[in-house]
């Protein structure tokens, strides 16, 4: 690309240009998911949910925001200052990186990465970091016992995650994101191919991001808030805005890879995108505000007697049928 | 190592992270109020004063899970660059090396069904 006298390749404004985009992308989207669970929220319990900053509350998540930056940043006594603090930003530390090989639409996306799912997979465990970080340098108890519960559910769910991943990947044949949009035809997108595969990937994706049913690690009414008990204004909000932009990854990668990305039976492109990204959104809040929370042994035991056997099986059926039809 | 413009947009993506979730906390700093003394530092635990530490052993419960994740995800990982080549290799042989390496995985999960690691409260055998 030429501006001017200089030539700038085109892969360095490609990154900068994504990376600008995918902060405005995600500042705006953790306004907008914090004040549409509200509002989700409210009127699922047949009430208005926040009404009175800005029209219909829409200003309620800025407002929010403002009074948290001006809150305390509190450190309990005898808690590690170091690690207390790095996990809230090693938390929301790999959202941006985990967005570059996601394909937006038809030509919009950042880079085009061969192994964009692998990459996706690998960096979302830092999030689980974050939170063993957070529960054990925090030296108070629920948030110790909140970080135990967090680790071992999302250790367990990501294999079946994984496993399910892996049978459209064994399909098509590459992990390359963008590749795997484009195999997909408009209307025959892969969950009609792997409708078992989506299934598995959705619970496990609603168990990852620690969302209700699934949200024992930060359970109110066990462990008061869970991992982040003892943190405070912006701290707080960091945990609260990562959660939010994971709940945008997995969406965008269960749109991706089972949903058929852009396509779309008219007009193919990126709101065909956006929109199953929404539309996926809303059922994660769905779910929220309708199921009870499940019990721990319960929770874990779904996974590695139903969620896990069963990927197994449809790995190995997927396989067979590559090889014989 | 051999420069990809992907290993830039990585470096790009980790540091305009680490500012994007540092400036609010450093921000915050500045603005808020530093009030001190009193019990503000100590842990919440429903306001009574705490019992103990919380930096102790506890149950080796998770521990097993920790243990069982290791495996299966070091063995599922193997399966990744095995998917990219799957459909363009010829014959069934393909198939029947993947159905063995599958049938080592199940093995485990029957195996550790079968002691008991999933029943709870915990009566491993």
């Amino acid at each position: 690309m030429n501006i001017g006298p200089i030539t700038v390749p085109i892969e360095l404004v490609r990154i900068m240009v994504a990376i600008l985009a995918f902060s405005l992308f995600i500042g705006l989207n953790g306004v907008i998911l914090v004040w549409l669970e509200r509002k989700v929220a409210g009127h699922v319990q047949r009430r208005p949910g926040p009404y009175e900053v800005g029209p219909h509350g829409l200003l309620q998540p800025v407002a929010d925001a403002l009074k948290l930056i001006g809150k305390q940043l509190f450190i309990p006594k005898g808690a590690d200052k170091i690690l207390f603090w790095a996990a809230p930003i090693l938390s929301f530390l790999p959202v941006f990186l985990l967005l570059i090989p996601m394909p937006f639409g038809p030509k919009l996306f950042a880079l085009d990465v061969d192994l964009g799912l692998l990459l996706i997979l690998a960096f979302a465990g830092v999030n689980v970091l974050a939170i063993c970080l957070a529960g054990w340098s925090s030296r108070n108890k629920w948030s110790l016992l909140g970080a135990a519960r967090a680790v071992s559910q999302c250790v367990a769910y990501e294999i079946p995650m994984l496993l399910s991943l892996l049978s459209v990947a064994f399909m098509e044949g590459t992990l390359n994101l963008t590749q795997i949009v484009n195999q997909q035809e408009p209307w025959l997108w892969n969950i009609v191919y792997q409708p078992l595969a989506f299934i598995i990937f959705f619970v496990c994706a609603v168990a990852e991001t620690n969302r209700c049913p699934f949200d024992l690690p930060e359970a109110e009414s066990e462990l008061t808030a869970g991992f982040h008990t003892e943190y405070s204004g912006m701290a707080f909000s960091m945990f609260m805005l990562a959660e939010y932009s994971y709940i945008i990854v997995v969406c965008c990668v269960a749109t991706a890879v089972f949903l058929g990305g852009w396509h779309g039976p008219f007009y193919p492109g990126s709101w065909w995108f956006l929109g199953k990204v929404y539309a996926l959104i809303l059922v994660f809040m769905w779910l929220r505000w309708t199921y009870p929370r499940v019990r721990f042994d319960q929770l874990l035991n779904i996974n590695w007697k139903w969620l896990l056997p069963l990927s197994l099986l449809n790995l190995f059926v997927t396989a067979f049928l590559v090889k014989v039809l | 190592m051999v420069f990809d413009w992907l290993h830039l947009g990585i470096l790009v993506a980790l540091i305009v992270g680490l500012t994007f979730a540092g400036a609010p906390l450093v921000l915050s700093l500045f603005v808020a109020p530093k009030a001190k003394g009193g019990d503000f530092a100590m842990p919440y635990e429903c306001g009574m004063r705490p019992m103990g530490t919380s930096w102790i052993r506890f149950g080796p419960n998770f521990y097993i899970y920790a243990l069982l994740f290791l495996a299966f995800d070091v063995d599922v990982l193997y399966l990744f660059p095995v998917a990219t080549y799957y459909p363009e290799a010829t014959g069934l042989i393909a198939f029947f090396k993947v159905f063995v390496f599958l049938a080592i995985l199940v093995l485990a999960i029957a195996y550790f069904w079968a002691k008991g690691v999933f029943t709870w409260p915990r009566q491993i055998r």
